[in-house]
C-alpha cells in the first residue's frame, strides 16, 4: 500500500546520518514504522531511570533538551535540532535511561522501533559504525561539529568517573614533576630544575604537595635578594597549590588558571591537596592542547573564508561562555575576551565583503553600535552598525556610497549567516541613513546633539555607544570629538537623554513585585533587558558623556571609572555597577538556557533566593534615578 | 438480543456485519480521517479520496494508513468534469463501494477525528445507503470543536491552515488527503493535551 506522507517522512531522513547510508526503500521501510510523536514545551519524553523505549527517536521540528543530574543540579548536555537522533541506548544496552529527554519548546519527535532498525544496522556495517562510535565516544564536542556525526550520545558516565561531565577533550600534562622536600636549598631546586629543564617544582609531604615554585618565585624573591640562595625551598614556595584531578579537562584547568591567577596546576590521584602528587599541568600545556582558547578562536576567524566557518566559531564562542559563567569567571572579563572575538568576526566579514567587492575606493569605519559597541555582547542579539566614509569629490560621490551600501549588505548578509539577526529598527550599516560620509555624519551627530527632539523623537541613544570594528582608527577619533566638543554647555541634550533614561518601565510595582508583562507573547515574564539592564546602561551613558569619559564603552566600565571621578557619588555607582553584573548574569544564563537573547525572565522559574537577588540587583537603579532627576535639569522633555 | 427481528428485513452485506459486531468492544484507537470531496453537498456531492493514520497511546503510528482515490468516472463524466488528476495520481484506486468497504474495515470500531468530521460521515453514509448499509457507529471527534473549545470562541471557524499556524506546527506542501489527515493528527494530539483529556 503506497503511504505519501511516509515518502515525506524518508525524504526528511535521508538527510541526515545515518538515514544517508540506507536505500530508498529501506527508508520508506523505516520512515513506515514511524510514530509520530507531539511534545509540548516543558514536555519529558523520557527522564533518568525511566525503563528503556522500545523506539529511538529522531527529532522532526523543535528542540528537545538532553540533560543530566550531576550534583544535584541539572545539567543541560545537549540541545538536539530537527534531524538530530537521540535516546540511542535501547540499541546497546538494557539498563534504563542515563539522562533527560525534554521538549525546550513544542516538538515534533519521530519514534522508530528497534526492531524494525536493528535489521538495517546488522546489514550495513557504516550505520553500526556510525551508532558504535557515536555512542562510546561521548562524543559531545562542538568543537568539530563539521566532522561531528549528527547523533548525541546518552552514554554519559564512565567507569570509575567523578559526576565531572566530560565532554571536553582531555589533556595531556608532564606526568613526572619534579618533587622536592621542603628542607632543600633553593640553589639544589634550582640546579635540579636547570637539569630537568623543567620551569616548577612541586614541594611534597609524604608524597602529598604542600607548595609548588616556579620561575616567578626565583625571581621575586631570590634574584631580587630577599632571600638567600641557601635558604629552604619552603620559605619562598607558592601555597596552598591549586590542585586538580587526573581527569580533568581543558576547559577546567584553563579556568582554574584564570580563577586563581597561578600558571600552574597540581594533579593529584583524588584532586585534593591530601593526595599523592601525579603529575603538572602548565599553561602552556594548555596552548597546546587548547582549541577554544580565545586566541585561537581569533586565528580561525582570521582564517575563515565563508560565513559558515565563521558561524562554526561563534558556536564554540556559546559553549566557552557558557562553561565559563558556569565556572564563575568574572563577567567583566567574559566580556572582554567575548567583545574581542565578536570584533574579529566583523572585522572577517568586512574582509570576505572586500574580498568579493574588490578594495573600497576610499578610506572608511565600520563601527559596532549598541551592545556589542559596549563590547557587552554574550548572546546572539541582532547586529547595529555603522559605516563612515571619507568625504570624496562631488562628482564621486554617488559611486562611492554605491560602493559601501553594497559593501554593508554583503557584510551583514555574512553576519546573518553567522547567527546575528537583522536589526529590526534597520540600524545597519546596510540601511541608506546608516551608511554616509563623514560630513553627513558630523552633520547628523550635531542634529542629534544640538537639536534633539526636534526632527525626530528617536536619537537612538545607541549610536553612543561605538566601537571601531574595521577601517581607519582617525574616523572614529574624529567621531570622538565631536561628541566631546557638542557635549559642552549643552544641558538640553543631557535633558533629552536624561528623560529617555528615566522613561523607563519600574522594574517593581508598588508592592515590591516584578512589573511583569502583561500581555503579548511574553505574558507572565519580566522583561529584565528593557526593565533593568537598559536604565543602567542608559544612566552609565549619561553620565559618562557629561563627565566626558572618553574611550570607555562598557558599562561596567563606566560605573567603575564614574566611582574614581565623581567621588561624592561613588557608592551609587559602584551598586549599580554590580547591580548591572547580576542582572546580566541573569539574561545570559536564560539567553544560554532558551537559545535566545534572554530578555525575558520567567519569574515562576527562579527559586526564592535567586528572586531576592534579582530585586535586590534592581534596587540601586533608583538611587541612580534621583541622582539623574537631581544632576541635569529634565524640565524641556518632561 | 432482538437484533436479529430488526435486521429481519435486510440483508446487510457481510463486511458490515463484521463491522457492526467490532462494536461489541470498546476501541482505544483513534482513526484521523480527511476526505476531498466535489463539493459541499451531502445529497449531490462524492468523495474523491481518502487519507487516514491511526493514533494510539498518543502516537501516530505512520505505518497505520488507509489512502485510496475514488474512480468517480460516472459522476465526473454526468457533472463535466475532468477524470486527468484520477488517471494521474499514484494512489491506489478503488470503485466506490470497494473503496467504502476498505474504508469501513480499515476504521473498525476507532474513534473518528477530523476537520468537520461530521460532514465526512454525511457523505460516507450517503454512499454506503447505496450499498445497502446502515450508518457509521463510530464516535466522532471535530479538531475544529476542539479548538474553538479551547480558544473558548464559537462564532469564529478555522480551517486546517489558521490551526496550523496558530500551533505553529511544520506546515507540508502538498495537499492531498493525506497530508491534511497528518495535520489533523498533529492538531489532535495537540489539542487532545491541551484540553487535557484522555
Amino acid at each position: 500500500m503506497s503511504n505519501s506522507v511516509a515518502q515525506n517522512i524518508a525524504n526528511f531522513l535521508r538527510e541526515y546520518p545515518p538515514f544517508n547510508y540506507l536505500r530508498h526503500d529501506e527508508l520508506i521501510q523505516v520512515a513506515t514504522s514511524i510514530g509520530v510523536v507531539s511534545l509540548d514545551k516543558h514536555k519529558t519524553l523520557f527522564k533518568i531511570d525511566d525503563k528503556l523505549h522500545d523506539s529511538f527517536y529522531v527529532v522532526a521540528s523543535g528542540v528537545i533538551n538532553l540533560s543530566v543530574i550531576a550534583d544535584a543540579e541539572e545539567t543541560l548536555l545537549n540541545k538536539c535540532y530537527p534531524g538530530d537522533v537521540f535516546g540511542l541506548r535501547p540499541f546497546f544496552a538494557k539498563n534504563n535511561y542515563m539522562m533527560t529527554a525534554k521538549a525546550r519548546e513544542d516538538s515534533i519527535v519521530y519514534a522508530i522501533p528497534i526492531t524494525v532498525f536493528k535489521p538495517f544496522v546488522a546489514q550495513n556495517p557504516q550505520v553500526l559504525d556510525f551508532l558504535l562510535e557515536s555512542f562510546a565516544t561521548n562524543t559531545r564536542n562542538p568543537f568539530d561539529k563539521e566532522n561531528r556525526s549528527k547523533l548525541i550520545t546518552d552514554n554519559v558516565y564512565t567507569e570509575n568517573q567523578s559526576n565531572e561531565i566530560q565532554y571536553f577533550q582531555s589533556l595531556s600534562y608532564n606526568k613526572m614533576p619534579l618533587k622536592v622536600t621542603a628542607n632543600t636549598a633553593v640553589k639544589d631546586v634550582a640546579q635540579l630544575m636547570t637539569e630537568n629543564l623543567i620551569d616548577s617544582a612541586i614541594i611534597i609531604d609524604q608524597n602529598c604537595p604542600v607548595g609548588i615554585v616556579t620561575d616567578t618565585d626565583f625571581r621575586t624573591k631570590i634574584a631580587n635578594g630577599r632571600f638567600p640562595i641557601t635558604v629552604a625551598i619552603d620559605k619562598i614556595m607558592s601555597a596552598p597549590v591549586i590542585t586538580v584531578p587526573e581527569n580533568v579537562s581543558v576547559a577546567e584547568a584553563q579556568l582554574l588558571l584564570l580563577k586563581h591567577n597561578v600558571s600552574h596546576l597540581c594533579v593529584t590521584t583524588d584532586g585534593s591537596d591530601k593526595s599523592e602528587v601525579k603529575g603538572i599541568i602548565s599553561e602552556h600545556d594548555l596552548i597546546v592542547a587548547q582549541a577554544n582558547n580565545p586566541g585561537v578562536l581569533i586565528k580561525e576567524i582570521k582564517r575563515s573564508l565563508s560565513p559558515k566557518e565563521l558561524k562554526l566559531v561563534r558556536e564554540k564562542l556559546t559553549d566557552l561562555i557558557q562553561s565559563s559563567i558556569a565556572k564563575n569567571i568574572p563577567l567583566p572579563h567574559i566580556y572582554n575576551i567575548t567583545g574581542e572575538i565578536i570584533t574579529a568576526i566583523i572585522r572577517r566579514s568586512v574582509e570576505l565583503a572586500i574580498l568579493d567587492l574588490g578594495s573600497p575606493p576610499s578610506r572608511f569605519a565600520w563601527l559596532s553600535i549598541g551592545s556589542q559597541g559596549r563590547k557587552e555582547q554574550l548572546l546572539l542579539t541582532d547586529q547595529d552598525s555603522i559605516l563612515i566614509f571619507e568625504d570624496v569629490a562631488p562628482e564621486k560621490y554617488r559611486d562611492v556610497k554605491d560602493y559601501f551600501l553594497k559593501l554593508a549588505k554583503r557584510t551583514t548578509t555574512i553576519l546573518e549567516k553567522v547567527g546575528y539577526q537583522f536589526c529590526p529598527n534597520g540600524h545597519m550599516a546596510s540601511n541608506m541613513l546608516w551608511c554616509k560620509s563623514m560630513s553627513d555624519w558630523i552633520k547628523q551627530y550635531n542634529n542629534w546633539m544640538k537639536m534633539p527632539g526636534e526632527k525626530s523623537n528617536d536619537i537612538s541613544s545607541i549610536f553612543f555607544d561605538y566601537e571601531i570594528a574595521f577601517g581607519e582608527g582617525k574616523i572614529e577619533d574624529t567621531i570622538s570629538d565631536l561628541i566631546v566638543s557638542n557635549t559642552k554647555n549643552n544641558a538640553l541634550f543631557f535633558d533629552y537623554l536624561g528623560n529617555d533614561t528615566l522613561r523607563k518601565n519600574p522594574p517593581l510595582n508598588f508592592f515590591k513585585k516584578f512589573n511583569v508583562e502583561e500581555e503579548g507573547e511574553h505574558k507572565g515574564k519580566f522583561d529584565i533587558k528593557n526593565r533593568g539592564i537598559m536604565p543602567l546602561v542608559d544612566g552609565a551613558r549619561l553620565f559618562a558623556l557629561s563627565l566626558n569619559l572618553r574611550g570607555i564603552n562598557n558599562t561596567h566600565a563606566r560605573f567603575k571609572q564614574l566611582a574614581l571621578v565623581d567621588p561624592k557619588f561613588s557608592e551609587i555607582y559602584l551598586n549599580c555597577a554590580d547591580a548591572f553584573l547580576i542582572l546580566s548574569k541573569f539574561r545570559t544564563l536564560e539567553g544560554l538556557k532558551n537559545d535566545n537573547s534572554g530578555d525575558f525572565i520567567n519569574i515562576e522559574e527562579l527559586n526564592k533566593a535567586e528572586r531576592e537577588r534579582l530585586k535586590n540587583a534592581l534596587s540601586p537603579m533608583k538611587d541612580l534615578e534621583e541622582l539623574i532627576k537631581d544632576k541635569f535639569q529634565l524640565t524641556q522633555f518632561s | 438480543m432482538l437484533d436479529w427481528i430488526k435486521n429481519i428485513n435486510k440483508e446487510y452485506p457481510d463486511f458490515w456485519k463484521a463491522y457492526l459486531a467490532k462494536f461489541e468492544t470498546k476501541s482505544n484507537r483513534y482513526v484521523v480521517l480527511s476526505t476531498e470531496t466535489t463539493g459541499l453537498n451531502p445529497k449531490k456531492d462524492v468523495v474523491l479520496s481518502f487519507g487516514a493514520f491511526g493514533v494510539l497511546n498518543d502516537v501516530i503510528k505512520i505505518g497505520d494508513n488507509f489512502e485510496v482515490v475514488i474512480l468517480q468516472y460516472k459522476y465526473l463524466h454526468d457533472n463535466g468534469l475532468s477524470n486527468e488528476f484520477l488517471i494521474e495520481s499514484k494512489l491506489p484506486k478503488l470503485a466506490e463501494p470497494q473503496a467504502m468497504q476498505a474504508l469501513v474495515e480499515y476504521i473498525g470500531n476507532s474513534v473518528l477525528v477530523g476537520h468537520r468530521i461530521h460532514f465526512d460521515i454525511e457523505l460516507i453514509n450517503e454512499a454506503l445507503e447505496k450499498m445497502s448499509c446502515g450508518k457509521l457507529k463510530n464516535e466522532a471527534l471535530d479538531i475544529e470543536i476542539m479548538h474553538q473549545k479551547y480558544l473558548d470562541v464559537t462564532n469564529k471557524s478555522f480551517s486546517i491552515e489558521d490551526m496550523v499556524k496558530h500551533y505553529k506546527l511544520p506546515l507540508s506542501e502538498k495537499n492531498s488527503a493525506s497530508d491534511d489527515a497528518y495535520a489533523i493528527g498533529l492538531l489532535f494530539l495537540k489539542l487532545k493535551t491541551l484540553l487535557g483529556f484522555k
